[in-house]
């Protein structure tokens, strides 16, 4: 074969995508959460909140030319299992970023190694209050209990709740929520009659409805998760408590009227955002995530997706290493997202505040704004 | 008084839910005296299968229950003929462990079909209900109640007035004797499974109907209350089991009734101590029946242990001091500071299941109060790291031999189901016991590990100390094995009318035993404690307490050696499958069930 010019400039050519696949290599996030295990569902939310977010950032041309990747390690949010993955994220130089794991156990035993690391561990499920307390490189944008049940507690008021009582789960979330809400009540003119606190695979709640409705409360507050805010919702509805309910934010996801079905009809639901809110963000977040799951999004995938946007913004901003992951949030400001107005870190809590709270009521099975509308006395 | 109308009814209305499940767990222990780890997934793949159904073919519930029952009966015959039946050789706890690797198989395919998320399986029932007291009873209520009460009628009617029915017994009194009339055990063995699994999945439809909530992970509460209610009414009973499982829900309404929510499974499993401390044959079994289990060399099967020569030993102890200086990623050695935790789990594992014959199922809790006891006295007490951990020890071994006290004088299936109730109580008790434990919160900022002021904090220094612990406790353990303390535990787990006949006092060595083996296994939640910096009653749990089971069984029972190695693989297996995400809990429980097919005995060998 006698070489020409062409041939030659054919080769290349043909090295070129190679150079222009170093150029754009990607930027990566690791991921710390459950896949297998009793908590895979929120790991698959978490997943479709990411994608979501990537299609986006990447399909614009990424940050700077470079498309942005994670890595997903299943750690079944096993405390055991997350340390092993921190050790794995912490050693790959190309991770600037590491988000998760989702329960308090998890991450915070992983949280000594990502330290000494100086990589950032952004929990944006964990609302444990010592979760950021471990160390400068633990961030989160989970909604503080601190500022979301005070709301609750206001909202509570609102529907005219004097005597409410208090169903939540006895997990360090719950637990947390729990107080906070507590402490809120007596300056709203509430007193809160009873409290509950229900084992995390319990499924069977008619004996702590019964208890719950012997102290003679004028409406129910639970501080659940979706899954057992249905089943708790419905079972009040058997055991004839027709007591008006009002539930936390983790509570708004499709699956709640969908698991529900009638025994949560009527129920209000407060929540940091709502698919009707005309907010662009919020419309853009919603329409796509619509389009491409077929499914309603709920408030676990809008914190994945609100943390990856995060995530590419930081990249933008400040840079691709680690250090700056660090430097970025420390300084970043009015990050747009769908879970609040505007995101600021406060650098003394590494949290944030300022969620936008709203109630919703079901209605005709599905989540509209309250009217304003008192309940029915019961 | 309404109130307690109230609770009654709750009472019986969950009572009734168990009652499904317990029925079908008290057929095959009957007839195969195993506990069917299984039964749960069966359960959970006929709610899907019923979900499928509504779903997409829109079928009556007449039409998806008998659907169900025939794919569910399928199931069970293939789970007998492909998973049981080629184990019938092999040691006998072999056929249990198979059933924990095809419930996490099934567990697993069911996530990957069907996806995490819950879904509403909604009862295509009439609403309509009957006030009874404040609350109501529906369509659905009534359903399952008579499902119970039919399907125990009818097993009870097919085992006592059927050839077929008479067979299962003959099968479940004495196997080989069967064999000899000229029954087909193999064919009787199949029939259970089919009917058993036939009642699961219909159970599945029901209670997912009545719930409206069906989850892929929904098998394994069902198989633990399950599990209770058919010891409270005799293991192996048909009718004890529904009996059983009304007492258990009315423990646990009026337990909330007079405790609250958070004692809820307090009840259940104290009433399951309390029974089998008091009746252990169950409330249902007479006086007179024989014990259900043979008596002698109950789980382990004696066989030629492997022997590995002692430069072996020192040459891989060698090596793995040295991994650390080779510069290896810290996730490496992350992951084998685990296994040797582990390790430590196992080898007190190993010491009171394979060497004493008691099958432990709580051992995680262990770890717990290791954990506990060793942050707490650095935290509330300020001890230093290097003291708080032995004397952790020290009190998970004097607290966990006092907590199974009680239970010293069962046997077997009996052992391992008090221990899995010992071991939700001490979960459940650190959860509660707030002003000690600070209850969900949890034990924040335990201090890392440390000599004097110097942290050792780095991967490299807690891999050598646990490794260092861990060659440490098995040099002790394998001493003990060779002192007459060994000989008396085998003569104990072998035959252990023989061994009091010759004057051994059982309660006093299973107590140096079981003290032990705490002692090893606090050690292992201390330093763990230290290492994560953060524990609540949620760090170790059941599925531990499984794990380090399977692991002493695949490195064969009583084998400190084989413990180690067991340790080491199925903590390394899980990370090696790590590319797989999704999928690689179902590898880990395929290559379970395929150790346990080919090498039943464990690597090693049992001892």
């Amino acid at each position: 074969m006698r070489l020409s010019r062409r041939t030659l400039l054919a080769a290349a050519a043909a090295t070129l995508p190679a150079v222009r696949a170093r150029a754009a290599e990607p930027i990566m996030a690791g991921v710390s959460g459950p896949l297998t295990g009793p908590n895979a569902q929120y790991g698959a939310q978490w997943k479709r909140g990411f994608d979501l977010a990537l299609d986006g950032i990447n399909g614009a041309g990424g940050v700077k030319g470079r498309p942005i990747e994670y890595v997903f390690e299943d750690s079944q949010s096993d405390p055991r299992q997350s340390v092993a993955v921190a050790q794995k994220l912490v050693a790959d130089p190309r991770i600037i970023i590491e988000l998760g794991d989702f329960a308090s156990p998890a991450s915070m035993a992983a949280s000594p190694i990502y330290q000494r690391a100086k990589l950032v561990q952004f929990g944006f499920t964990n609302s444990h209050p010592d979760f950021t307390k471990g160390g400068d490189h633990m961030w989160s944008n989970s909604t503080s209990q601190a500022e979301e049940q005070p709301n609750l507690a206001g909202y509570a008021a609102k529907l005219g709740f004097k005597r409410p009582a208090l169903l939540h789960l006895n997990t360090d979330w719950g637990r947390t929520a729990k107080d906070a809400f507590v402490a809120a009540a007596p300056g709203l003119g509430m007193q809160v009659v009873d409290v509950e606190g229900y084992l995390a695979a319990e499924q069977d709640f008619r004996p702590t409805l019964v208890r719950a409705r012997d102290s003679k409360p004028d409406g129910l507050v639970l501080l659940s998760y979706y899954a057992d805010g249905a089943l708790i919702s419905r079972q009040a509805r058997d055991t004839g408590v027709k007591l008006p309910i009002l539930a936390g934010t983790s509570n708004y996801s499709p699956k709640f009227i969908e698991l529900g079905g009638q025994g949560v009809e009527g129920d209000w639901v407060m929540s940091t955002f709502f698919p009707g809110d005309p907010r662009p963000e919020v419309q853009d977040f919603v329409t796509r995530y619509r389009k491409k799951y077929d499914q309603e999004p709920d408030s676990f995938s809008a914190g994945a997706y609100d943390t990856m946007v995060l995530f590419s913004l930081l990249c933008a901003q400040f840079g691709t290493t680690r250090e700056a992951m660090q430097a970025g949030l420390l300084a970043i400001k009015d990050v747009p997202s769908v879970i609040y107005g505007r995101v600021t870190f406060d650098p003394a809590t590494r949290r944030v505040l300022g969620a936008n709270y709203k109630l919703l009521q079901v209605k005709d099975q599905k989540f509209m704004v309250w009217d304003g509308t008192p309940p029915a006395a019961g | 008084m309404g109130s307690w109308l109230d609770y009654t009814i709750n009472g019986l209305i969950i009572g009734n839910i168990y009652a499904l499940v317990a029925v079908g767990l008290a057929l095959i222990f009957g007839v195969s005296n195993l506990i069917n780890f299984a039964q749960g997934s069966v359960y959970a793949v006929g709610a899907y299968i019923g979900w499928t159904c509504f779903t997409y073919l829109h079928t009556p519930l007449a039409v998806t229950a008998l659907i169900v029952v025939v794919a569910c009966a399928g199931l069970g015959v293939a789970i007998e003929r492909i998973g049981l039946r080629p184990l019938a050789g092999a040691a006998r706890i072999a056929p249990l462990l198979a059933t924990i690797g095809i419930s996490l198989v099934l567990d697993q395919l069911l996530q990957i079909v069907f996806t995490p998320d819950p879904r509403a399986l909604t009862s295509p029932l009439p609403n309509w209900r009957i006030s009874v007291g404040g609350g109501t009873i529906g369509a659905l209520d009534l359903l399952i109640a008579a499902t119970g009460i039919v399907s125990a009628a009818v097993l009870y009617g097919f085992l006592r007035f059927t050839k077929l029915g008479w067979a299962v017994r003959a099968t479940a009194q004495d196997r080989d004797a069967a064999r000899q009339m000229g029954v087909n055990t193999d064919a009787v063995n199949m029939t259970v499974f089919a009917i058993a699994s036939a009642l699961g999945g219909l159970s599945g439809l029901l209670v997912g109907m009545y719930f409206n909530h069906i989850d892929p992970a929904m098998g394994f509460q069902a198989t633990l209350k399950g599990v209770v209610a058919q010891v409270i009414g005799g293991m192996g009973n048909v009718p004890g089991a529904i009996f059983g499982s009304l007492l258990l829900g009315l423990t646990e309404s009026y337990g909330v009734a007079i405790f609250g929510s958070s004692y809820r499974n307090l009840f259940s499993f104290a009433l399951l101590l309390l029974i089998l401390v008091l009746r252990p044959n169950g409330l249902f079994a007479s006086a007179r029946s024989t014990p259900p289990e043979p008596m002698t060399g109950s789980f382990v099967t004696p066989n030629r242990p492997v022997r590995v020569p002692r430069w072996a030993i020192v040459a891989a102890v060698v090596i793995a001091a040295a991994v650390p200086l080779i510069p290896a990623i810290p996730y490496v050695l992350q992951v084998l500071t685990n296994a040797w935790l582990f390790a430590m789990l196992a080898i007190s594992l190993t010491l009171v299941a394979g060497t004493l014959g008691q099958i432990s199922l709580g051992h995680a809790s262990l770890l717990l109060i290791g954990a506990y006891a060793s942050a707490l006295f650095a935290l509330d007490s300020h001890w230093p790291v290097w003291a708080s951990i032995p004397a952790a020890g020290i009190v998970t071994a004097l607290l966990g031999t006092a907590l199974i006290a009680p239970s010293f004088r069962l046997r077997s299936h009996y052992v391992s189901i008090a221990t899995l109730g010992i071991g939700e109580i001490v979960g459940l008790v650190i959860l509660n016991w707030e002003s000690l434990t600070r209850g969900p919160m949890g034990v924040t900022n335990i201090p890392p590990l440390q000599v004097g002021n110097i942290e050792l904090d780095n991967p490299r220094a807690a891999y050598w100390i646990t490794l260092g612990i861990l060659v440490l406790l098995a040099m002790m353990q394998t001493r003990l094995l060779r002192s007459h303390l060994g000989r008396i535990f085998r003569a104990i787990r072998d035959d252990d009318v023989a061994a009091r006949a010759h004057g051994i006092s059982l309660g006093r060595y299973k107590a140096i035993a079981f003290a032990f083996g705490g002692f090893a296994a606090g050690i292992s939640g201390g330093i763990a404690a230290h290492q994560y910096s953060y524990i609540n009653n949620e760090t170790f749990t059941s599925t531990v307490s499984i794990s380090a089971l399977t692991m002493v069984i695949l490195g064969g029972m009583g084998n400190v050696l084989g413990a180690i190695l067991g340790a080491v693989a199925l903590t390394a297996l899980p990370e090696m499958f790590r590319g797989t995400a999704e999928y690689r809990m179902l590898i880990y429980g395929v290559a379970l069930l395929l150790l346990v097919r080919f090498r039943p005995q464990g690597i090693l060998g049992t001892t």
